[in-house]
């Protein structure tokens, strides 16, 4: 019996062990079976950690004292979780009170999930304002919940559980317009897409967007380990001066607006250091409201005339033909010419402006009357051969590698080209059958404003990364006429400005500077009764400080440059002088002897 | 007796192990957590820094700046009213500086002691396995 009863137990023992053992078996079977395997890795994903990928704060954009023109901003994306969410009714009914969303269309998008995803985004770049309003309902809606009264009587709760408040940085661009012509800008509505179009967003989108990082971060507290910090994308600082830009731009807007014109632009240049301290251009773009390019800018309208369109300048050009003249040593200010009124080159006759006859003049004349006769047969002394080298030397027909995405260029026929001819030499002289970017002609002039040396014109001054600012410092491009050249012809404008009583001259401040007035050439050739408006100038003349670009292009209440430009000018000087702290020239002289810099 | 009292004393020594070991993953958990409400607030704070940089910015933009001095009396002044003087050693208004310029020694670097950093594990075979640490 006491056998029977132990053998009954070894039986029970085994049994059990068997049990035992094939459970142990079986959990080991599992955990090192394919399924169990991805069952382990993807409850580890879900439940332990999430794979984040961290975009880095975009550098910010500063003018050259330090004003933000371009920031970023706290903003929200409210999405839905799907696994959470209570009431999508709720969701859709209060997002359209506080957001102005689609009541149907949120509905839609909170109820189910789209493509199996567990979470939908609603809305983005929501303000931190209308997430307060949205917190507080959900603040409210909590409150109702706990409220044990109104479950007993069998209320529904309405619930806003399930929605998802996530912040993110977006850009931001506190000037609105201001400079958009040259900062461009970022579409940050899509944070990991996101693209930067045109100017300084553009082409230092790599140095402002960083390096993005993809992080763990643990649920398990035990897991948790530090997050290094993601060093933000570098910040720039400009060349512009954010007054002298705003007031370029006030200038140039009431000037297309007052003549009638198509457009207009307006250059200033630090002519010793080829720094832009503005380049204001129309139209222009809130910045903020990327998404209205093309209602801003319609039918393929360059975003930034002064380097992404090209056109034939006309007389201001003629400062170049004479540049090259005075340093080939073909004339000086004082050589004669008996002006006939038309002169004969490659087979076709080449007449004056107002086709009239200006008789004995000299250099400084033939420049203070823009006679086209003149500086044809200038040119021609010149030579082609030598006219053409000093094109080159002053960059004329090449990019000049602003800093500024989108510079376009059209190129420079020359001699031995199949679509040159003689008469491109005359047409040439004076700024007809040649055509270059506003960019393009203000970094050639601003040789002559400093003496001969041409600097590479650029927006950058600094870039601050890992905590430190590296300066750039200005680029000699070349010397294509040397400094007593630049200073002779300073001196023609000057005095053919000062002749001429220009309404360009500001009292107590000697400038020099050069009008041009260019026909339009169309499929027809030159029909049309149109023209593009320009000026040139610089100053103080014996110290150049500012160089002055201004192109009016197609002004309707008059055709003729000194008469829409020259005053333009005169303005933009009288607020720069003002802006950049430059004395009238006998204070200035005084000032130097007192021992002032 | 003796076989009772070694019983216990094994049983007090696992129960010691066992709250020890109870005690320092608390704290570990504890700090954890700490770091990750850290975390979230570095990010926060570097949100609300920009946010209000960029706030800053938008109430003093040129347009703002404008507007309040308008409202103010004040009015631009023409080039001919400025009084120009010298004053000595005032170099002129300066562009910006942001940042320090780079340096052969750079930003000197927080000094952490490594027993702050260091597991007890890497504490315990300091040395003895530099191989593996290579």
């Amino acid at each position: 019996m006491k056998t029977q009863l132990f053998s009954r137990f070894n039986l029970i023992g085994y049994s059990l062990t068997l049990i035992g053992v094939l459970i142990v078996i079986q959990i080991a079977r599992i955990q090192t079976s394919q399924s169990g395997l991805t069952l382990k890795e993807t409850s580890h994903r879900i439940y332990e950690y999430n794979k984040e990928t961290i975009y880095p704060e975009r550098g910010h954009i500063y003018d050259r004292y330090g004003n933000l023109l371009a920031g970023n901003k706290e903003v929200y994306e409210i999405g839905v979780n799907h696994d959470t969410v209570r009431s999508p009714e709720t969701i859709a009914r209060d997002l359209n009170a506080i957001l102005g969303l689609d009541y149907a269309e949120t509905l839609a998008r909170a109820s189910t999930s789209q493509e199996a995803r567990l979470y939908t985004p609603l809305a983005r770049g929501v303000s931190a304002q209308k997430v307060d309003e949205v917190q507080a309902k959900m603040k409210e809606y909590a409150d109702l919940a706990s409220d044990g009264k109104r479950s007993r009587q069998g209320m529904a709760t309405p619930s806003l559980r399930g929605l998802e408040l996530r912040p993110q940085l977006q850009r931001s661009y506190p000037e609105k317009t201001l400079a958009s012509n040259v900062l461009g800008f970022y579409t940050f509505f899509d944070q990991k897409k996101g693209l930067a179009y045109f100017g300084v967003e553009e082409q230092y989108n790599d140095l402002l967007s960083g390096r993005p990082m993809e992080i763990m971060r643990y649920y398990d507290p035990n897991m948790v380990s530090e997050i290094p910090p993601v060093p933000p994308g570098a910040s720039l600082i400009l060349t512009i001066d954010r007054s002298i830009q705003a007031e370029m731009e006030r200038i140039v807007d009431k000037a297309v607006s007052d003549h009638n014109a198509a457009s207009g632009t307006i250059i200033i240049l630090d002519p010793k250091t080829g720094e832009v301290l503005a380049m204001a251009t129309t139209p222009r773009l809130d910045l903020n409201e990327y998404w209205k390019l093309k209602e801003v800018f319609p039918d393929n309208t360059p975003f930034n005339r002064a380097v992404g369109e090209t056109y034939e300048p006309g007389s201001v050009f003629k400062v170049i033909t004479m540049a090259a003249a005075l340093d080939t040593e073909t004339v000086t200010p004082k050589t004669p010419f008996l002006d006939t009124g038309v002169i004969h080159i490659g087979g076709y006759n080449i007449y004056n402006w107002d086709r009239n006859a200006w008789g004995p003049q000299d250099m400084i004349g033939c420049m203070q009357h823009s006679l086209n006769v003149c500086l044809a047969w200038v040119a021609k002394e010149v030579g082609a051969a030598d006219f053409y080298r000093y094109l080159d030397n002053f960059g004329i027909g090449k990019r000049t590698h602003i800093d500024l995405a989108g510079e376009v260029n059209f190129p420079l026929s020359v001699p031995g080209d199949r679509d040159w001819y003689e008469v491109n030499l005359a047409t040439n002289s004076y700024g007809q059958g040649v055509a270059m970017t506003p960019i393009q002609f203000a970094m050639a002039v601003s040789a002559l404003a400093n003496d001969g040396k041409m600097m590479a014109p650029h927006v950058l001054k600094a870039v601050i990364e890992n905590g430190h600012q590296r300066s750039f410092k200005p680029t000699l491009v070349g010397t294509p006429v040397s400094a007593k050249t630049a200073r002779t012809l300073t001196e023609m404008l000057a005095v053919s400005l000062e002749q001429e009583a220009s309404t360009a001259l500001v009292p107590g401040y000697r400038v020099a500077g050069k009008t041009g007035t260019a026909e339009i050439p169309g499929p027809q050739g030159y029909t049309s009764s149109l023209t593009n408006a320009s000026f040139v100038g610089w100053g103080p003349s014996d110290d150049p400080q500012f160089l002055i670009y201004i192109w009016i292009e197609k002004p309707t209440s008059s055709p003729w440059s000194s008469v829409v430009v020259a005053p333009i000018f005169n303005e933009v000087v009288s607020k720069l002088v003002v802006l950049m702290n430059i004395p009238p020239d006998e204070v200035r002289h005084y000032l130097y002897q007192q021992g002032g810099n | 007796m003796q076989r009772s009292g070694l019983f216990l004393l094994c049983l007090v020594g696992v129960a010691l192990v066992a709250g020890l070991y109870l005690s320092i993953t608390a704290q570990a958990v504890a700090a954890g957590v700490q770091v990750q409400a850290l975390e979230a607030q570095r990010e926060q704070t570097q949100r609300n820094i920009a946010n209000v940089q960029s706030q800053l910015a938008f109430l003093t933009s040129a347009t703002e700046m404008e507007k309040r001095a308008q409202e103010m009396g004040f009015r631009p002044y023409s080039a001919e009213e400025p009084l120009y003087l010298v004053i000595p050693e005032y170099p002129g208004r300066q562009t910006a500086i942001l940042a320090p310029p780079p340096s052969a020694r750079g930003i000197p670097q927080p000094l952490i002691l490594p027993s702050y950093t260091q597991s007890l594990w890497e504490w315990l075979f300091q040395g003895i396995l530099p191989a593996q640490e290579d």
